[in-house]
């Protein structure tokens, strides 16, 4: 059970003793000490207000996931007030019978030039020694968020964004895979990863992907295909264009060309092992944002046959051979709510190379629709 | 709440005394100094004989014309209003407020010091003090030989032995401006009072957790014994203010200057301001060999032990360890606030109103400073010790961090995939005092995932009371004869002898450009590349 104090707008230089002031407000006769609960700062950047509505109504349960103290900002560039406003809510979480624990939520709405202040306040407003999460939840990538996104970013351990809706996804996935090589770090006390939340939805896709095409259960099936068609939902291209590169690297395709149709479809052509494989990657025209359906066109011990994966409820992915009466392998899916990816994503900071290397290839891959 | 006893068998006795202020009405007393005594007061810890005698030229044009004890009952009033740390009572303010007196006069002259030698005696009869003293220098350098010297004069100093009608002098920081100004001012005091009556207040030494440095590690035997270049990857000190020379008023655009501190600032630098005392004061504690007993010289000879082990640094060394800055425009708390150079013309231009010095035109005095330094002795052979501090950074923080050398390359340290943070145990010196320790545990669930946590313990939140403020603790110190936690002669020449080749070499550097930053960063670029080369980096705060 939680109870969240009435948000309160303050002077930035007023937040601190804002936020303490609810703590004691929430603690109420209680004279044990106030439990803070955090993990990690959670710096969280929107440049709308509809976006920024979306992020904070998933906060509590995101933090409820990753405890962390939150600075949400609002950085309108068309907005005429020239200022920064900060509002400060706390909510306290119980814990047991007695116990409760708060964590804060500092909201940051600058307009105009302000925007560009933004990372000073936020420099003041971190909790020093603890690891600093930057979520762009913009829909303009991030390697054209430009210094302020640079400013941000200076003392954070991860950049977490999220590809889904980008507008110019071709030119979206370029840039990115080149923004990730000057923005990633490994060295000691300076360590810095860049996660996609899109690749986090993709998890139980690449897994069901590799467990079909495993060489004993499938035996051939991997090295024998010649076409990859993926159906998705609207604003879902991402998704099916990283799992593609994800594909493709794992079995060492190399590009050869790519069309584009806007809003309709995507075709590659790779070179792989055996010869020659097309991929289709297919915008349905409604439904949620995410990958319906995977058909697979292969051989398992050299007999043609394609595989179909998809969604089989809500909980879980299924595969199965068309035209071969049979049970479908499954594997189970989490019901994972979009906080609860974001929570899960910020304790995650290892960095993942098979990202990386995916997004080498998806890079190429746009280059060549890109021309 | 009872400001407790130092550690150790010695009786802890704030002894009958009347407390006189000079510049009782300047702006310590006012923020700092009456507050405190008056905390005293509500907390129950000062004798039932004491009084507060205020001494100086009045700051305002109404403690000219009023009657000096309205006057300074008045001021005080509104000073623990506004700073104190617990709220005026109107109970404890009359107690208070009734042995409170003014006595308007210049330090110079000496019908002054017969006026308040006559003031004090009547305050002596009045509340029974039998003749004691503490005199409290809040003065600037420069007036205090002349003060000395005036109050030797009028007979206000009795002997060094006199146990019942003793005096103490109690001498505000800066303690000069170099080696040699330094040690002026230690002769100057000296002809008056002997060592054990001189008081040098370093109010940082006055805080709870600098004070808690001695019990967290000599009282636990879990860090002693790691206490030491074995187990120690670094020590970083920062103290890092929000605050540049100037306040403003920001209804008004451009932005309006109300109040700068410029008058004192330029020309003296962050060096001498804050690290050439507070932070080796810190620097000593942390460093220190555990004392054979805890009466104050035994402790304060093991802190000027450490300041004799620091490694000097020569000209290279100046260039190679030692960063300065100086901050330009740029914003505090969402609002702009102009640079240094800025500042100061502003502070000649609007507040003094009186032509810019030339030196200060292009003002080279730093507001900030990172330095490495090394102790050259057994226990910390090759341990770097990183202090920085500055003007308009960030946030206010002062914390001491020591960071424990990494574990083995094995196990959880020895994939780039996994970043492995390491300890790092910190004590928060401000806002909020206390102290935590950073450790790495798994995350929960199958995979063994590394994740940063903090154990923390917090003054406030701990023992549910705010800590007594420095000076509280630091003027009952010295009424109970008590000079644990004050800078002895010696190690006040020791921190000068070593901050000395900096200075010497900045001076001597013909710079037309300091290295900047801009308000609300962490420090120039420079101070990261001082760290970084080392392959560490600035904690973040």
């Amino acid at each position: 059970m939680s109870t969240t104090h009435e948000a309160i707008t303050v002077p930035l230089a007023k937040v601190e003793q804002a936020i303490r002031g609810q703590m004691r407000d929430l603690q109420g006769e209680d004279d044990r000490p106030v439990q803070r609960v955090r993990m990690s700062n959670l710096v969280i950047f929107t440049n709308t207000p509809e976006q920024a509505a979306g992020v904070r109504a998933a906060l509590p349960d995101a933090v409820a996931v990753h405890p962390a103290r939150v600075i949400l900002l609002l950085g309108d560039g068309t907005a005429v007030k020239e200022e920064i406003t900060a509002t400060v809510q706390v909510t306290a979480h119980r814990l047991g019978k007695n116990q409760q624990a708060c964590s804060e939520l500092v909201y940051l709405e600058a307009g105009g030039a302000a925007v560009d202040r933004l990372p000073f306040a936020v420099r003041s407003l971190v909790i020093g020694d603890l690891p600093v999460n930057l979520w762009w939840a913009s829909n303009i990538p991030p390697p054209f968020g430009g210094v302020l996104l640079y400013e941000l970013s200076e003392n954070a351990q991860q950049i977490m964004y999220d590809s889904l809706g980008w507008l110019e996804p071709a030119r979206g996935v370029a840039a990115t895979a080149t923004w990730l090589d000057s923005v990633e770090r490994t060295t000691a006390g300076r360590w810095r990863v860049a996660s996609d939340l899109n690749w986090r939805r993709l998890k139980y896709w690449r897994r069901l992907l590799a467990q079909a095409l495993d060489e004993g259960s499938a035996p051939g099936a991997a090295e024998s295909i010649t076409e990859l068609h993926i159906e998705h939902g609207p604003h879902a291209v991402i998704q099916a264009w990283e799992l593609t590169s994800f594909f493709a690297r794992r079995l060492g395709w190399q590009v050869q060309a790519g069309k584009v149709q806007t809003g309709v479809e995507l075709t590659w052509r790779f070179t792989t092992r055996r010869g020659e494989a097309r991929v289709r990657i297919k915008r349905l025209s409604e439904g949620p944002p995410e990958i319906k359906l995977i058909r697979i066109a292969t051989a398992i011990e050299k007999k043609p046959c394609t595989m179909r994966l998809e969604a089989e409820g809500p909980f879980r992915l299924a595969v199965m051979l068309e035209g071969i009466e049979g049970a479908p392998r499954t594997i189970t899916v989490p019901g994972i709510t979009p906080a609860e990816l974001i929570g899960r994503q910020l304790s995650d900071r290892e960095r993942d190379p098979v990202f990386r290397e995916s997004m080498a290839v998806a890079q190429v891959m746009a280059q060549s629709v890109l021309g | 709440m009872a400001l407790d006893p130092p550690i150790g068998g010695k009786a802890y006795l704030p002894q009958p005394c009347t407390l006189v202020i000079f510049g009782g009405d300047g702006d310590l007393a006012w923020r700092k100094l009456l507050p405190a005594v008056y905390n005293l007061n509500v907390d129950g810890v000062l004798p039932a004989s004491f009084a507060t005698v205020c001494f100086g030229l009045p700051s305002t044009e109404e403690g000219k014309t009023s009657n000096p004890d309205d006057y300074i009952r008045k001021r005080a009033r509104e000073g623990i209003g506004r700073f104190s740390r617990q709220p005026l009572d109107e109970g404890h303010w009359e107690d208070f407020s009734r042995s409170l007196f003014y006595v308007p006069g210049s330090f110079g002259d000496a019908r002054a010091y017969a006026q308040l030698t006559a003031r004090l005696e009547a305050v002596d009869t009045q509340f029974g003090v039998p003749g004691s003293r503490v005199f409290y220098l809040s003065i600037p350098p420069f007036l205090v030989q002349q003060s000395v010297a005036n109050l030797r004069e009028a007979h206000m100093v009795a002997a060094p032995d006199e146990k019942t009608a003793f005096t103490r002098v109690i001498v505000e920081k800066p303690i000069g401006t170099d080696l040699d100004s330094a040690r002026a001012i230690i002769r100057d005091v000296a002809q008056a009072f002997a060592e054990s009556q001189t008081y040098r207040i370093d109010h940082y030494l006055g805080k709870e957790t600098v004070q808690n440095l001695l019990v967290l590690r000599f009282a636990n035997s879990i860090f002693e014994p790691l206490w030491n270049a074995k187990y120690i990857d670094h020590v970083q000190i920062t103290v890092s203010e929000e605050e540049g020379l100037c306040q403003y008023d920001h209804s008004t655009s451009p932005p309006k200057i109300t109040a700068s501190r410029a008058g004192y600032y330029e020309g003296v630098g962050a060096m001498r301001d804050m690290l050439q005392n507070h932070m080796l004061q810190v620097l000593c504690i942390v460093a220190m060999e555990p004392p054979h007993s805890l009466s104050p010289n035994v402790v304060r000879d093991a802190k000027a032990n450490v300041l004799h082990c620091l490694r000097p640094m020569t000209v290279a060394d100046v260039k190679k360890h030692v960063v300065r800055g100086q901050y330009i425009e740029g914003d505090e708390h969402g609002h702009l606030v102009y640079g240094y150079r800025k500042e100061v013309r502003l502070y000649y231009d609007e507040i003094a109103k009186k032509p810019i010095p030339p030196q200060s035109v292009n003002s080279t005095t730093e507001t900030f400073v990172a330095m490495r330094m090394f102790i050259d002795n057994w226990r910390w052979s090759g341990v770097p010790f990183y202090l920085r501090t500055g003007k308009r950074l960030p946030k206010r923080v002062s914390e001491v961090a020591i960071q424990f050398k990494e574990v083995p390359q094995v196990l959880f340290n020895n994939k780039p995939e996994i970043p492995l943070e390491p300890t790092v145990l910190t004590l928060r010196v401000q806002p909020e005092e206390g102290l935590s320790m950073r450790l790495v545990s798994k995350l929960p669930g199958p995979k063994v995932r590394l994740f940063p946590v903090q154990m923390e313990f917090n003054y406030s939140s701990s023992f549910g009371k705010t800590s007594p403020e420095a000076y509280e603790r630091l003027i009952l110190d010295v009424m109970a004869e008590d000079a644990t936690n004050f800078m002895r002669a010696d190690a006040v020449e020791a921190a000068w002898k070593f901050v000395m080749p900096v200075l010497e070499q900045w001076k001597s550097e013909r710079v037309l450009d300091l290295p900047e930053y801009q308000c609300g960063t962490w420090g120039p670029l420079q101070a990261d590349k001082l760290i970084e080369d080392d392959g560490r980096e600035w904690r973040s705060l």
